[in-house]
């Protein structure tokens, strides 16, 4: 592996390995929801879909027509935090995909039609993974609740109004801002010569200028001093259950012992949620989770799919029970190990793919500007012991620091609190 | 280039097959496992046998209970999963090399010691009934190739939900789950790829100890030829207050050795297979009516669908079908051009190698040549096949598998009040509720309603 920054402050990070004649890009962009103001929520996401959509010298469309037909598939997502742009090419599409990505940062046009039908194509993913998906509407909701203060609180793809009304200048300046080479990472795994690629980047990316760094977010949330709840009630079959807790950011020193937890929890039939609340005591079909690890503290997520007709409260007593149960007791060298070897065997599936090399190398430059040390993770994974893991547990999962959201069949009633 | 890697393939005299093939990026191990059957084998209304016996192959094998197995998987950091599929139950797992005996071990006990315990049995049975409650509450797109093949292959087994329905699951018993086994699971259905960083030998041995003498299965797998409807239906599946449809045009496509593979891929390339094929263009990214639309082809030992799916707003569902089926004609009276062509070649060979880069990715793809009885050269030969597509041949492909407008089969999952009217252009409607306990309407009793 090897690194290096362009004259213009990009970083370029390229992992030579040859075992399929193929390139993983990643373009990371230092901007997500994280980086929106109430009114143009949802700018960062609808950014993503309009970097597809022509330049000053390219029509729209051009940029797919043109990589699909030298081999390369693309794709892009939108978190709080980051955009990535991903691409996989055969290797001799290099030189042509890094002068595209370079267009498109350098050259991006804002067709006004262009700008209205790609409305529409947001508004019709905002209601497949929204709208007409009751976790994502739960989360979003239980979201916009769990921040007061901090932009975390806004959903990703934006609330309707916002979508129907941001203008060409709100483009332009996000584009200005955030879209700088200094604002940029760029991965490259696979069948490549690091030089010949560190000088294609320098072809293509050093022209580019530098701007002035984006404006830091300076939005603390104040800590929660007691839980709060959110109550969707729709026309459905099934409950849900989600709770959000507030957890550290990405860089907190615990990580490895949080990722530990989460996989203690519920990753696998053997874990403590599986095992309590879907086989034992039947108060959920599926027990899911994350933790969202972003530049700022964010939220750590609990999330259950309830058999129809099961109280929510009920659900989330019984969830609140085996959480007790982990403070209390902590958890044992077995099941600290179990989720060792789980993360590892997902370390090393990762690396398995020049798309994973691409995107670790993204993720550990981007989040922990340390992108070189991302093959200590085994060691960081072992150095955990059950001590943290119960100490982060007793930090994190506290009922006065989350925000319970339940999605409640409509006509169902939701029994008194306990 | 992309070429099958050396492997080792052997068949064991009581008709198992076992395929090693080393690879050494990573200190992993993988097993891809196959074994002839699937829900394709379920009894008459039971749907969702060969699911639920596939779920119970993770509850406990030889002494180890559910939780005891479960354990001893997760604790060496390895995963185990098995899924029944139309014609296959596949058993997937995947450990760090070091663990290769204990993976071996816990494979065989699957296939040969299930506990299959009824208790373990219940608890999936009644899951799985929830399951599909929660799709149809959040993502009914799930559900799309359910009805449509419902339809389109009625009588044939193919016309059976895999996973069952809320009404057949109710009837599904722990008997019939133990019938299943004892009946559909034997050495003779049997294909074990093992692919990573192997221990070849040693993995051998294991597999012959474990295997060798397992009987044959007490009858043979069979599929009978696909039946399906050359005709015009259009089902609406009722889901009031959706926010849009979900739509599916489908019709009989082809099977797994359909001799112009290459030619039919590459016309799907450019119909519905990438972002800029004609369907997403028409959908997406000239009208921004919808997030995405594609087709595909499944392909069986028998002729499975051709299938579009898309969604939209539900005021522009009529808008949006149409305009699929403007493209699907336009296809066929255009055809596609060399230039397309060109295009669409290089794109598949340039992610070629991307689908076949891990050993878990070349476990799959072996294990596919063996359960269709192809050869290698399916593999390495492709991108030849490929160079030989020109539009002549591609317009054959069309007019033999693509199906005409008039003779496919819509469903639409969306609010009826709304579109019901809308859809009368399309013929005659059948209608049903989202969620009525089948796939099927009329089989709840209600006639079907024009």
């Amino acid at each position: 592996m090897q690194a290096c920054t362009l004259a213009n402050g990009m970083q370029v990070i390229v992992w030579p390995v040859h075992h399929i004649p193929n390139i993983a890009l990643n373009l990371w962009v230092r901007a997500g929801s994280r980086n929106e103001r109430p009114g143009i929520t949802g700018l960062a996401h609808f950014f993503e879909h309009m970097m597809f959509n022509g330049t000053q010298t390219r029509a729209p469309g051009e940029f797919d027509r043109l990589m699909e037909a030298q081999g390369g598939a693309n794709n892009a997502f939108t978190s709080d935090d980051v955009t990535v742009y991903e691409d996989w090419f055969p290797s001799s599409a290099l030189e042509m995909v890094l002068e595209l990505e370079a267009d498109r940062v350098a050259h991006l046009a804002f067709a006004p039609e262009m700008i209205e039908s790609e409305r529409g194509v947001v508004a019709s993913e905002r209601r497949l993974r929204v709208e007409d998906n009751n976790h994502g509407l739960l989360a979003e909701r239980v979201q916009a609740e769990a921040f007061t203060v901090h932009p975390y609180r806004f959903p990703t793809i934006g609330w309707p109004q916002d979508i129907r009304a941001w203008r060409l200048e709100d483009l332009q300046a996000f584009y200005r801002t955030y879209y700088a080479p200094n604002n940029l990472t760029l991965t490259l795994a696979g069948d490549l010569d690091p030089d010949a690629a560190f000088r294609l980047a320098q072809r293509y990316f050093e022209p580019i200028a530098a701007q002035a760094p984006p404006a830091p977010v300076n939005e603390r949330e104040p800590p929660q001093l007691g839980e709060r709840r959110v109550t969707v009630r729709r026309k459905v079959q099934t409950p849900l259950l989600q709770c959000a807790y507030k957890a550290p950011s990405a860089t907190d020193e615990r990580a490895s012992a949080v990722h530990l937890l989460m996989s203690v929890l519920m990753e696998g039939n053997a874990s403590r949620l599986h095992r309590t609340l879907v086989e034992e005591q039947r108060l959920a079909i599926e027990v899911g989770g994350h933790w969202q690890e972003g530049f700022d503290p964010g939220l750590l997520w609990l999330s259950l799919t309830l058999p129809q007709s099961t109280d929510p409260q009920q659900a989330l007593v019984a969830l609140d029970a085996a959480l007790a149960r982990l403070i209390d007791s902590g958890v044992s060298p077995a099941e600290l190990e179990r989720a060792r070897n789980l993360a590892i065997v997902g370390f090393w599936k990762r690396l398995a793919t020049i798309d994973g090399k691409a995107h670790l190398l993204g993720e550990y430059a981007v989040f922990h500007d340390r992108w070189a040390d991302l093959f200590a993770e085994p060691q960081r994974l072992a150095a955990v012991t059950p001590q943290q893991v119960q100490a982060v547990a007793a930090d994190i999962l506290a009922p006065q620091r989350r925000t319970v959201g339940m999605l409640v069949p409509l006509g169902a009633r939701s029994r008194p609190e306990r | 280039m992309v070429r099958v890697p050396p492997h080792e393939r052997l068949v064991l005299d009581n008709g198992a097959t076992l395929i090693l093939l080393p690879r050494r990026e990573v200190p992993l191990i993988g097993a891809q496992v196959l074994l002839r059957g699937g829900s394709a084998a379920d009894p008459p209304a039971r749907s969702g046998v060969a699911s639920l016996v596939a779920a119970l192959l993770e509850k406990g094998a030889g002494a180890r209970d559910a939780y005891a197995f479960a354990e001893t998987v997760e604790g060496a950091g390895g995963s185990f999963s098995a899924v029944a599929g139309p014609e296959a139950i596949a058993v997937r797992s995947r450990f760090l090399a070091r663990d290769q005996d204990l993976m071996l071990e816990l494979l065989g006990a699957t296939l040969r010691a299930p506990q299959l315990a009824a208790e373990e049995f219940e608890q999936l049975r009644v899951r799985q009934i929830e399951f599909i409650k929660a799709a149809k509450d959040s993502e009914p797109a799930e559900l799309l190739d359910a009805y449509g093949r419902a339809l389109l292959f009625a009588g044939h087994p193919y016309a059976q939900p895999v996973h069952g329905s809320e009404r057949s699951l109710a009837q599904v018993t722990h008997q019939d789950a133990r019938e299943y086994y004892c009946a559909q699971f034997g050495a003779d259905r049997l294909i074990v790829v093992l692919a990573g960083d192997l221990d070849m030998p040693r993995a051998e041995a294991a597999v012959r100890d474990a295997l060798a003498s397992w009987p044959r299965a007490a009858v043979r797998a069979a599929l009978p030829p696909a039946r399906t409807l050359a005709q015009r239906r259009v089902l609406l599946v009722d889901a009031p207050g959706a926010a849009q449809s979900h739509f599916w045009i489908g019709a009989a496509g082809v099977e797994r050795k359909y001799p112009r593979r290459a030619a039919l891929d590459l016309v799907n390339t450019l119909f519905g297979g990438r972002f800029t094929s004609l369907l997403n263009a028409e959908l997406r990214i000239k009208s921004g009516l919808s997030y995405g639309a594609r087709s595909s082809f499944m392909r069986g030992t028998v002729a499975g669908e051709f299938a579009i799916r898309s969604f939209v707003a539900t005021a522009s569902t009529a808008r949006a079908i149409r305009l699929a089926q403007q493209a699907l004609e336009r296809l066929h009276r255009d055809g596609v051009s060399e230039q397309m062509l060109a295009s669409a070649r290089a794109y598949t060979l340039g992610q070629y190698a991307l689908g076949l880069e891990t050993a878990a990715d070349w476990a799959g793809a072996l294990a596919d040549l063996e359960f269709f009885r192809l050869g290698v050269e399916d593999i390495d030969d492709y991108p030849a096949r490929l160079a030989e597509v020109d539009p002549t041949l591609a317009a054959a492909v069309i007019a033999e598998t693509f199906p005409r407008p008039e003779n496919s089969t819509l469903v639409v999952i969306g609010d009826a009040e709304r579109i019901g009217a809308q859809l009368a252009e399309f013929g005659p409607i059948m209608s049903m509720r989202l969620t009525d306990p089948d796939f099927v309407p009329g089989a709840t009793g209600d006639e079907a309603r024009p």
